[in-house]
């Protein structure tokens, strides 16, 4: 597959991630307890033998550069081709930020070319599935058009969060409609393309922003051939709390969707060097999943533990998702909550306590509760449901009780040196 | 400063059974993801030392491929890193290694052009965590030309061990290996720092003697004390396990389920690195149940586990029950199998309701009861037993054996050594 590069855009920080995403890129937030969200497409890539890669990062880059590095893991690291990371630069004819997935990729269209891709793989790097991109690629070869979009059917409600397509019988695109609030149309774009590079290249050539609005679309009034691939398994768009939550939680159904040991094709990642799973006496631990490192003594159900948590004795953590080196203390209580790394929820506290907010305002967070990285949940405090604790809050900032849907501000993490 | 280690990792380690049978002794697996030498390779990066050779002779595969090019270390680099020293063939003296200090003798050359005053000897068999540091520095301090590491061990042990006697001032002036009893209970816990010039005077030596079978315990240690060298003991005060026997290995594993374990593993600034698979967390089924335990990634659980070890990649079916016992990389157990006090080695496929250790730990291994009479029982790799099947205490089933190996169950001390050998 040398003729293939994959571009894959990882620069977004979706607001509708909040804490999560507030000093990470949605790509680098981690996932099903070792992961992070990049590692599915990077898996993708490795196993469908596409070895050369492109990463585009602008949003909080640090911990998705530190994760990617060489590419080790994903047998990256190579001589020729292998990953490159893609950053915003300055230079004398442009301003630099990536206005958009478009622009993006023209500002970095020579290192691309440099490579010599006969056709280009567009992703984003914030989806999780499964698949082998050789299959797109017959596809696409077997169309003979310009460009091949892979699509997967959605649930009606979902369509707002994608572009809806509408495809003939042969699998041309009719219509694409951007993220429509309704729409009879099932069918929705993965934001995953094959471009033959020359199309790609022409296009870039009028200066677009976006790859949807100002290439795809313009290709379609103007009658191009866009071909469609039906991909059939598992895919999700984990840019908002629900979905994110949710595709956690697949990983723990009795037979998941979504594999993540396949010895065929397994998901890679750079791992942590942690022990086995300390499991103590008196720990309950069912349905979930829990990594290396963890210490487990209390109650852990439904639940995706990462490297390095510690669930104290007379601890519960339920349909939660607590991520690195989290303290969970004795007595203390986790339910339908997201908490984020080295957080640590302190002797008798409740996080995720009492009824869900009602109120369209706080309906993104579909009752779940969040806690920012290194915030200190005090002894015996309640967080409500759907309250979210900014990145650091001290236990003065979080007080005896956080009311279910309320904010507490993020403070940084140099306020205790300053 | 450059330094040098050598790491001895040839042994056979034929008290551990079955576990040893196919790979060398610091081969052999530990605590849930780790091999034995993992600890002292960890130790010599921890300490700064970059720069190693682990000689091997006994079974290397295993050892091979689990170092590889030293990267979980950080020893894969252009200058030093790791390198297995093999005996090979081509200079006169090159056969096989006839002891350890044989083992160094025939690969001095590898000290040819490394400029430093000490070199590290160390065993590739034990389990500890030690700043190396601190032994150089009181080496210099003593200015000795070679330097014992010593731990205290119990009475009733010491004829397992080299023990050294000291007088006030540390300075090495009696050495027995192996005594039947001793005054000392300082036993060598072989790490050995020498200066460089002396070793390979020493080494030469030694390698000319005929009454000599080429061994730092046995030959070369009692005579330079013998000599009035200036040898000196360095007392180790942590936890130091020498895993040799399988009553030791189970014990030694069994004490990393307490939650406060001999050596903490989760200490960030003295990582235990490792060649790990890339494997998902692990997976609590619904109604698995499990406690006191250490768990690696990959493995699944539906039943119930107790007071066990478990390797990566385990699968645990549901109403089985792993109990007081240490299960190796990818075994499975199969729905309503017991295990009991057994040590199941990689890839061991248990039957569904198959009973392994049940019955009376009285009766020892009926072809090794020097090793295999406390009740443990051990299942060599690749082996599948078949469902339902009875398996005693103290029973040895070989590695790879199948179910025409099995015509009736296995009774307390029993044998099944793969075709047509049934004891």
């Amino acid at each position: 597959m040398r003729r293939v590069m994959a571009l894959v855009l990882a620069g977004g920080g979706s607001e509708a991630l909040s804490v999560l995403t507030a000093e990470r890129a949605v790509s680098a937030v981690p996932f099903g307890g070792k992961y992070r969200v990049i590692d599915f497409a990077l898996s993708n890539c490795c196993h469908s033998e596409v070895e050369r890669v492109a990463v585009f990062t602008q949003h909080h880059p640090t911990s998705l550069h530190d994760h990617i590095g060489s590419g080790r893991p994903w047998d990256l690291d190579r001589r020729s081709g292998g990953v490159l990371l893609l950053q915003p630069y300055l230079a004398r004819h442009h301003t630099g930020w990536y206005r958009g997935t478009a622009d993006a990729i023209a500002q970095n269209w020579d290192v691309i070319e440099e490579q010599g891709p006969e056709r280009v793989l567009v992703m984003s790097g914030d989806h999780v599935y499964r698949m082998d991109y050789r299959q797109l690629l017959l596809t696409h070869t077997r169309g003979r058009g310009p460009v091949t979009l892979s699509m997967a059917r959605v649930a009606p409600d979902q369509s707002r969060r994608f572009g809806m397509l509408s495809v003939d019988g042969s699998g041309r695109v009719l219509t694409l409609d951007e993220k429509p609030a309704t729409t009879d149309a099932t069918l929705a774009s993965m934001g995953l393309y094959v471009f033959e590079t020359g199309v790609l290249a022409q296009a870039l050539r009028a200066g677009p922003v976006d790859l949807v609005h100002d290439v795809l679309r313009p290709m379609l009034e103007a009658g191009e051939r866009v071909q469609t691939h039906e991909f059939t398994d598992y895919w999700e768009d984990v840019g908002a709390v629900g979905p994110y939550y949710r595709a956690n939680h697949e990983l723990l159904q009795h037979t998941p969707r979504l594999v993540l040991h396949d010895p065929r094709w397994p998901v890679l990642t750079r791992d942590e060097e942690r022990p086995p799973v300390v499991v103590g006496d008196g720990a309950v631990i069912d349905q979930s999943l829990v990594a290396n490192g963890c210490r487990v003594s209390g109650t852990v159900m439904r639940s995706v533990l990462f490297p390095g948590v510690t669930v104290e004795p007379g601890a519960e953590v339920r349909d939660s998702i607590v991520m690195q080196d989290v303290r969970v203390e004795s007595q203390a209580r986790v339910d339908h909550a997201i908490i984020d790394k080295h957080a640590r929820v302190t002797r008798g506290a409740r996080v995720g306590d009492g009824p869900v907010p009602r109120g369209a305002e706080h309906a993104w967070l579909e009752g779940l509760t969040l806690v920012g990285k290194d915030a200190v949940i005090p002894e015996g405090a309640r967080v409500g449901r759907a309250a979210v604790v900014g990145i650091g809050a001290s236990p003065d900032e979080v007080g005896e009780q956080v009311e279910p849907g309320a904010v507490i501000a993020s403070r940084a993490w140099y306020e205790d040196v300053v | 400063m450059q330094r040098y280690a050598f790491i001895l990792a040839g042994g056979a380690g034929t008290r551990l059974c079955l576990l040893s049978e196919k790979r060398a002794k610091p081969a052999v697996p530990f605590a849930g993801k780790y091999r034995i030498i993992d600890f002292t390779l960890s130790n010599c990066v921890n300490s700064g030392i970059y720069d190693i050779g682990v000689l091997t002779q006994y079974r290397p595969t295993s050892l091979n491929q689990h170092i590889g090019t030293g990267r979980p270390w950080d020893l894969d680099r252009s200058h030093g890193g790791v390198q297995v020293l093999q005996p090979s063939l081509g200079s006169n003296e090159s056969e096989w290694y006839r002891g350890t200090a044989d083992a160094i003798h025939q690969n001095l050359i590898h000290l040819r052009r490394r400029r430093m005053d000490a070199v590290l000897v160390l065993s590739g068999d034990h389990v500890y965590k030690m700043d190396y540091n601190v032994l150089y520095a009181f080496h210099a301090a003593n200015g000795a030309s070679a330097t014992v590491a010593v731990t205290e061990v119990p009475e009733d042990a010491v004829s397992s061990f080299g023990i050294l006697e000291t007088d006030s001032g540390g300075r090495v002036v009696g050495f027995e290996e192996k005594p039947q009893r001793s005054r000392s209970r300082l036993a060598s816990m072989g790490v050995y720092l020498f200066d460089r010039d002396s070793l390979i005077r020493w080494l030469v030596e030694d390698a000319a003697r005929d009454d000599s079978s080429h061994d730092f315990g046995k030959d070369l240690i009692p005579r330079l004390v013998a000599r009035g060298e200036p040898l000196y003991a360095y007392r180790f005060p942590a936890y130091w396990q020498d895993v040799g026997t399988l009553d030791s290995y189970y014990d030694a594993n069994l004490a990393f389920t307490s939650p406060t374990p001999p050596l903490d593993l989760a200490d960030p600034d003295w990582v235990i690195h490792t060649t790990s698979a890339d494997r998902p967390p692990v997976r609590f089924e619904r109604g698995g149940r499990s406690s006191h335990s250490l768990i690696a990634n990959g493995c699944c659980i539906a039943g119930t586990v107790e007071r066990s070890v478990l390797f990566p990649g385990v699968n645990v079916s549901p109403g089985a029950v792993v109990r007081d016992s240490i299960v190796m990389n990818d075994s499975y157990v199969g729905r309503d199998a017991v295990l009991d006090h057994a040590v199941v080695d990689k890839q061991v496929l248990v039957g569904a309701g198959a009973r392994l250790g049940h019955g009376d730990r009285g009766v020892p291994n009926r072809a090794c009861p020097e090793h295999l009479s406390s009740g443990l029982l051990v299942v060599g790799k690749g082996a599948r037993l078949p469902e339902g099947i009875t398996i005693g205490r103290n029973a040895r089933i070989g590695a790879g054996v199948g179910g025409a190996d099995f015509t009736t169950d296995v009774p307390d001390g029993g044998v099944v050594d793969g075709r047509q050998t049934m004891h």
